[in-house]
């Protein structure tokens, strides 16, 4: 943002087992790194104490920190662990079970023994009103206001702390929902409201009705979380403005998160996924492949023009963690990024067809691989890179941690190699190559179905375990580089600080090109935009720096999919209709090769994109150590053998101190490069030069 | 470790890919026509397609054995295309294929039993040598003829008839063909614009398998076909051999068009093989609900695996144990030119007929009966401007009940299909929805109750009249429960003007007339009354059990007023049956 080049800026990330943070002071252009321990009761405890001490670490003064922004958990893990409040739905007389019967679907094919993931409100606390819109807005029946007064006067006896109001077609004309959530606040004014055409005004009723009840279900838990926070961070001195990250990559208000807590659902990966944007930007590759490995997971998000691209179909709560459709649709921007049950965690073993696998079960932080000596039995993906000598188990974690190998091997003997017929190196290698080809496939399939070409996109690595894999992944996925930045382990928190404050709104209007009233699209835009402005106003943004960008979601009529083009600004009119085809033409052809001329075009659903401008952030000063050099050898630490696949067996090679490497830095693989929150490995063809922002960079040649 | 694939071919057929290379390699190939599926679906014109899923792509060798299929798409799609390569094959045999080829056809018997179907077939060569196939079958919107319906008395009468053709010939396209397909059908452009969209699946899935080969240093993927086939045939032959010897027989009935349709199946194990024959069942009907032989295999299979192996991955090897038959002309095997336009109705019935056979066999691994095939509701009509409008959407009544679970509710089984919102109905057509919900006390009373079926009411905005196409069943024959289970609730379609629908068809209405939908509910699992009476509590204030059907069908008091279970009176109800 403008004007704020003297400030401090501050990142946090709340984790399941850690609290990142991740401080920027623009005065010094230093950055200062904290990590403590989430404190699940009150998390708002650990971000004031981790960030108390951070700053004293560093020698600033909470009063001069000017901005906080902020990704939680909160939002999935309530729903997740069913621990928002008691909710009530308030729906049209006829469709109490839209949310319960959803696509009349089963998401897998063979298993009779299947069950659909539960909606978070049970039948009997779905209400019905007489009442009825049409497809067209129209009034069918009114709202009896009475039978809505009846209604509050019983939810407010209830129990129930919050009500979802979703009527059918409020989408397109959302008096009905205004009218009773306005008698609800007359008469029962203790509950929590959401109606379903201010928290997703889009069409189809399960995903729009299923996504409000999520919203007013853990509104009352994030409210609450969010004063506390403010409380907390008011007490430490702080008096900046506190942001949270939404899972579109935006950042809004606090009162705004209140609102419409649902929209932070994925707050925590968009960070990763803007961290990889920035850094691509900065180094001018527009085009990367980001790809985050934790513990858990690994996500991969295809960035393209430096921005990765956002999608509203997004699940959460899902019966089989990683199986599409298995979960609650939540139909909020989320950043577009797949995610699979691939991590240090990941549990190896062999199936009724002797196969090996591996995940999407994790033995997680507790009791984690095996090698933490933590009680963990079963042999994970930890346990094959530290056996293949990828990681060093007197360096884990920069040696705060020690890792227990014979129990590692056994662990992998036992299960995989044993059973497999195999040595112990080769089970080894096998379930690091198996969870490599998994996330590979994962990334591949997530770049085909935006229509791109994986080959195109260099990979950008980070998460505790990405630089351990993604060499191999960026071979398979035949990519030409990798890029590492520096302290791989926290680069998440970078997002936060790199986000700028963005809003998004949406409206459906559904109907075919030709037919639309461009006036009413006017009025559409025009009030999105003027309440993006006003947010943005309060938030201190000068109206001269806001940027809008609208798109809308377009079709050929018949089709089911549709794409985003970007529409003109200003003042729309008849001469809009054949720009409007021209970018649907335009976008359509992009993905899929071809249009299909001759078959009408239909709009369904219009956007706008409020924003700020994108803060300054100096990569350059990430790290703060003394010495860099540029000669590779000089950061040379010693020397020890790993698993070479493309030598078939084990190789010494040179162990690098990756907090030496200056700029100019090169030299050929294999290596090992360590540093505190992780290790890279880099195998014979990859060729390593060290740019300004200290990323490792390794040109992959293409053998054919 | 050794990364070289050895084939020990001296040995026998089983090649020897050590486990790690070959769960790579497979999970590639999976990738592969994943990729296929996707852009076929993103391409795609047909909702049917892209949004209900009504699809299946999948690659084969040169022999013409499916190795791996997308996971997308409905057993019949899935498993007929499976089956139907090797009449492509004896058509134009595959060393008459040349790079640029692609075949086509909707032939109801050798494809997916009805001529909506489109498979299209392409080669996929390595230079000039054959080294494999790709296919894929997709609904396509409209095939000329009568609409699908169940009306026609012949196939002549259900569209435009396409034999396996080449669409490219050495990579021109047949033009006459398109010529003749375009002016056969009501929609040309979305039929075409799917059929091509149908093409470029085949080639990226093509394309991909060639880098595939290229990364791996294969020549030919028939090693690897051998070791997927190999494992997968091995692992179904070790599910069924679990399965004690002998012979396993149930009938199951559908309402059927002109008459009742019995379906009769015995099963034969022995070792490690079943035999699956249909003798006994009705025959050919006069009228569009009859399957064809390659439509009752797929959905044979797919029961049998869903039964006995649904962990094995589904591919020629776990369809080599299961041996399908139906005597020629009965409705299970019916013969060019019977009329087979709604085949989804009969064939949607087999996985309950065999999951019948085997529940004394197998109790831990079947559900009881559920609502069978879904319900197609076609609306039709012309509006205010006199221009005619269709509207087609699907839906689902209830499952049956597991023997640990209840049925799922309003849930499509066995299709793999998925419904459509009200809101975008309604947005498309003049129709509106007044009412879907889950049908109280449909669900089959059981300690484990089958899923509910669910009502829709429906009428058609303005003043014109309509008409209404609905392809239901079980209005006669309920879904039955196992084991003590009972049978779900009957499906039923009345309209406001008094007609209570008994046979398939299609009629017609005045403007602002209503129709009510009932769909069938799935059958319970064990006697009702051994159910939890707070189970049946939840039920019923849940308002999915009546007060009433608790207390006469699961044995259980409960106050409706209070909703509290009154245990004396619970007590005594089940101790006085």
């Amino acid at each position: 943002m403008t004007g704020e080049s003297g400030g401090v800026r501050v990142g946090v990330d709340i984790g399941g087992t850690f609290t990142d943070i991740m401080v920027f002071d623009a005065g010094s252009g230093r950055f200062h790194i904290g990590k403590t321990l989430t404190t699940p009761d009150d998390p708002s405890r650990a971000v004031a104490e981790g960030l108390a001490q951070t700053l004293q670490d560093a020698g600033i003064t909470p009063q001069s920190v000017q901005r906080i922004v902020h990704g939680t958990t909160l939002v999935t893990n309530a729903i997740i662990e069913r621990k928002g409040v008691p909710t009530a739905l308030i729906t049209t007389r006829g469709f109490r079970d839209a949310v319960e019967m959803g696509r009349e679907h089963r998401y897998d094919l063979y298993d009779i023994f299947l069950e659909l993931p539960k909606p978070l409100v049970p039948r009997r606390l779905r209400l019905e009103l007489d009442e009825r819109i049409l497809a067209d807005g129209t009034v069918l029946t009114p709202v009896d206001p009475d039978q809505v007064k009846d209604l509050a006067l019983h939810l407010a006896q209830s129990g129930v702390q919050a009500v979802a109001i979703a009527l059918l077609h409020s989408y397109r004309n959302p008096e009905h929902e205004r009218q009773v959530e306005a008698i609800l606040n007359e008469f029962a004014p203790d509950l929590t409201v959401s109606t379903s055409s201010s928290v997703v005004p889009e069409i189809r009723e399960y995903e729009r009705t299923s996504t409000t009840i999520a919203n007013v279900y853990v509104r009352p838990v994030v409210v609450d979380y969010l004063a506390k926070l403010e409380v907390s961070l008011a007490e430490l001195g702080f008096d900046g403005s506190l942001f949270i990250m939404l899972s579109s990559g935006g950042i809004c208000t606090v009162e705004t998160a209140s609102k419409y807590p649902i929209r932070l659902v994925e707050s925590g990966p968009a960070a990763g996924a803007l961290a990889a944007s920035e850094y691509g930007r900065r180094t001018g590759r527009p085009n990367i492949l980001s790809f985050d490995m934790g513990g858990t997971t690994a996500k991969a998000c295809i960035i393209d023009d430096g921005e990765p691209s956002t999608t509203s179909d997004f699940e959460v709560s899902r019966v089989y963690r990683f199986k599409k459709g298995s979960g609650l649709p939540v139909k909020v921007p989320v950043i577009e990024m797949i995610e699979i049950g691939a991590g240090g965690g990941s549990i190896a073993r062999v199936d009724s067809l002797g196969l090996l696998k591996v995940g999407p079960d994790s033995a997680g932080a507790d009791p984690g691989p095996v090698c933490y000596g933590n009680g963990g039995t079963h042999p994970t993906v930890t346990d094959a890179d530290l056996v293949l000598g990828y990681l060093d188990p007197r360096y884990f974690l920069g040696g705060k941690m020690s890792l227990n190998i014979q129990g590692a091997k056994e662990a992998i003997m036992r299960e995989v190699a044993e059973p497999l017929g195999l040595g112990l190196h080769a089970a080894a290698w096998g379930i690091h190559q198996v969870v490599n080809e998994n996330m590979a496939s994962a990334a591949r399939i997530h770049a085909i179905e935006g229509g791109k070409d994986p080959r195109a996109y260099p990979v950008f690595a980070f998460g505790g375990a990405g630089p351990v894999h993604a060499y191999r992944v960026a071979e398979i996925l035949r990519s030409p580089q990798l890029i590492v930045p520096l302290g791989a382990g926290v680069t998440s928190t970078v997002g936060f600080l790199a986000a700028p404050l963005a809003f998004d709104f949406v409206r459906t209007y559904f109907g075919q090109l030709g037919d639309i009233v461009w006036h009413n699209i006017n009025g559409l835009y025009s009030e999105m935009e003027s309440e993006g402005r006003a947010i943005l106003g309060q938030a201190g943004v000068r109206p001269e720096d806001m940027t809008i960008a609208r798109s809308v979601e377009m079709r050929y009529a018949g089709q089911g999919h549709e794409v985003a083009v970007p529409m003109p600004a200003g003042e729309l009119g008849e001469e809009t209709l054949a720009q409007a085809v021209t970018a649907f033409e335009e976008v359509y052809r992009r993905l899929y090769e071809r249009t299909a001329p001759g078959n009408p075009i239909e709009a369904l659903t219009w956007r706008v994109v409020v924003s700020a401008p994108r803060p300054d952030l100096p990569l350059e000063q990430l790290s703060s150590a003394e010495g860099l050099t540029s000669m590779a050898l000089d950061a040379l630490k010693g020397e020890r053998p790993i698993y070479l696949p493309e030598d078939g067996t084990f190789v010494e090679v040179p162990v690098f101190d990756r907090y030496r490497f200056g700029p100019g830095a090169g030299f050929g693989g294999p290596a090992i490069i360590e540093e505190r929150e992780s290790t890279l490995v880099i195998g014979r063809a990859g060729r390593v030069t060290v740019d300004e922002l200290l990323n490792v960079v390794v040109d992959i040649p293409q053998i054919d | 470790m050794d990364i070289e694939i050895t084939f020990d071919l001296e040995v026998s057929k089983v090649t020897t890919i050590d486990p790690i290379q070959l769960e790579v390699m497979w999970n590639r190939l999976i990738a592969v026509v994943n990729e296929q599926a996707t852009a076929l679906m993103r391409t795609s014109f047909t909702t049917i397609v892209r949004e209900s899923g009504d699809l299946s792509a999948g690659v084969f060798d040169t022999r013409g054995n499916m190795i791996a299929q997308a996971v997308t798409g409905t057993p019949g799609h899935i498993n007929a295309m499976a089956t139907c390569i090797h009449h492509f094959l004896a058509v134009y045999p595959s060393d008459t294929l040349v790079p640029g080829d692609v075949l086509i056809t909707n032939d109801p018997q050798k494809t997916s039993g009805h001529l909506h179907d489109f498979t299209v077939i392409t080669p996929v060569f390595q230079e000039e040598r054959l080294v494999g196939f790709f296919g894929n079958t997709c609904h396509v919107l409209d095939i000329g003829g009568r609409g699908l319906g169940t009306d026609a008395k012949s196939v002549y009468e259900e569209g435009l008839f396409v034999p396996i053709t080449k669409l490219y010939d050495a990579g021109q396209e047949n033009s006459e063909l398109v010529k003749l397909i375009a002016a056969n059908v009501r929609t040309p452009e979305p039929v075409l614009g799917d059929i091509h969209a149908q093409v470029a699946g085949n080639d990226v899935g093509g394309r991909r398998l060639l880098e595939f080969m290229s990364e791996f240093g294969l020549e030919s993927i028939e090693p690897l076909a051998d070791e997927i086939i190999f494992r997968s045939e091995k692992a179904m032959r070790e599910a069924i051999s679990r399965l004690p010897d002998g012979s396993f027989e149930n009938a199951v009935y559908s309402d059927g068009y002109e008459e009742p349709v019995r379906l009769q199946v015995k099963i034969d194990k022995k070792g490690d093989e079943l035999w699956v024959d249909w003798t006994g069942s009705s025959p050919e009907s006069k009228l569009g609900i009859n399957v064809v032989l390659n439509y009752t295999h797929a959905y044979t299979t797919y029961a049998v695996k869903c039964a006995l192996a649904p962990e094995v991955p589904n591919n020629e090897g776990s369809f080599r144990p299961v041996h399908v038959s139906a005597p020629e002309r009965c409705i299970l095997n019916a013969q060019h030119p019977a009329p087979v336009g709604a085949r989804h109705i009969i064939g949607h019935f087999l996985p309950g007929a065999i999951f019948g056979a085997l529940s004394e066999a197998l109790p831990d691994s079947v559900m009881a009966e559920g609502a069978a095939n879904i319900w197609i509701n076609q609306f039709s009509g012309r509006d205010e401007a006199d221009k005619v409008w269709t509207y087609v959407w699907f839906s689902a009544g209830g499952t049956g009940a597991r023997p640990n679970k209840d049925g799922i509710n309003a849930t499509a089984f066995p299709s793999g299909i998925s419904g459509v919102p009200a809101e975008v109905i309604e947005s498309l057509s003049p129709v509106v929805m007044h009412r879907r919900e889950f049908r109280q006390d449909s669900g089959g009373p059981g300690k484990f109750r089958g899923g509910l079926g669910q009502t829709m009411e429906v009428s058609v905005r303005g003043e014109r009249p309509f008409s209404l196409s609905p392809l239901f069943d079980r209005t006669r024959y309920a879904a039955q429960g196992y084991q003590g289970g009972q049978p779900g609730g009957f499906g039923r379609i009345e309209a406001s003007t008094g007609e209570v629908f008994e046979r398939k068809g299609v009629r017609d209405f005045p403007a602002g007339a209503g129709v009510t939908l009932e769909l069938p509910g799935g059958g319970g699992f064990f006697d009702p009354f051994s159910r939890e009476p707070m189970s049946v509590l939840e039920d019923v204030v849940d308002g999915l059990v009546s007060v009433e059907a608790a207390r006469s069908d699961y044995g259980v008091a409960i106050d409706a007023a209070t909703f509290e279970v009154d245990e004396d009176q619970t007590a005594s109800l089940r101790a006085g049956r």
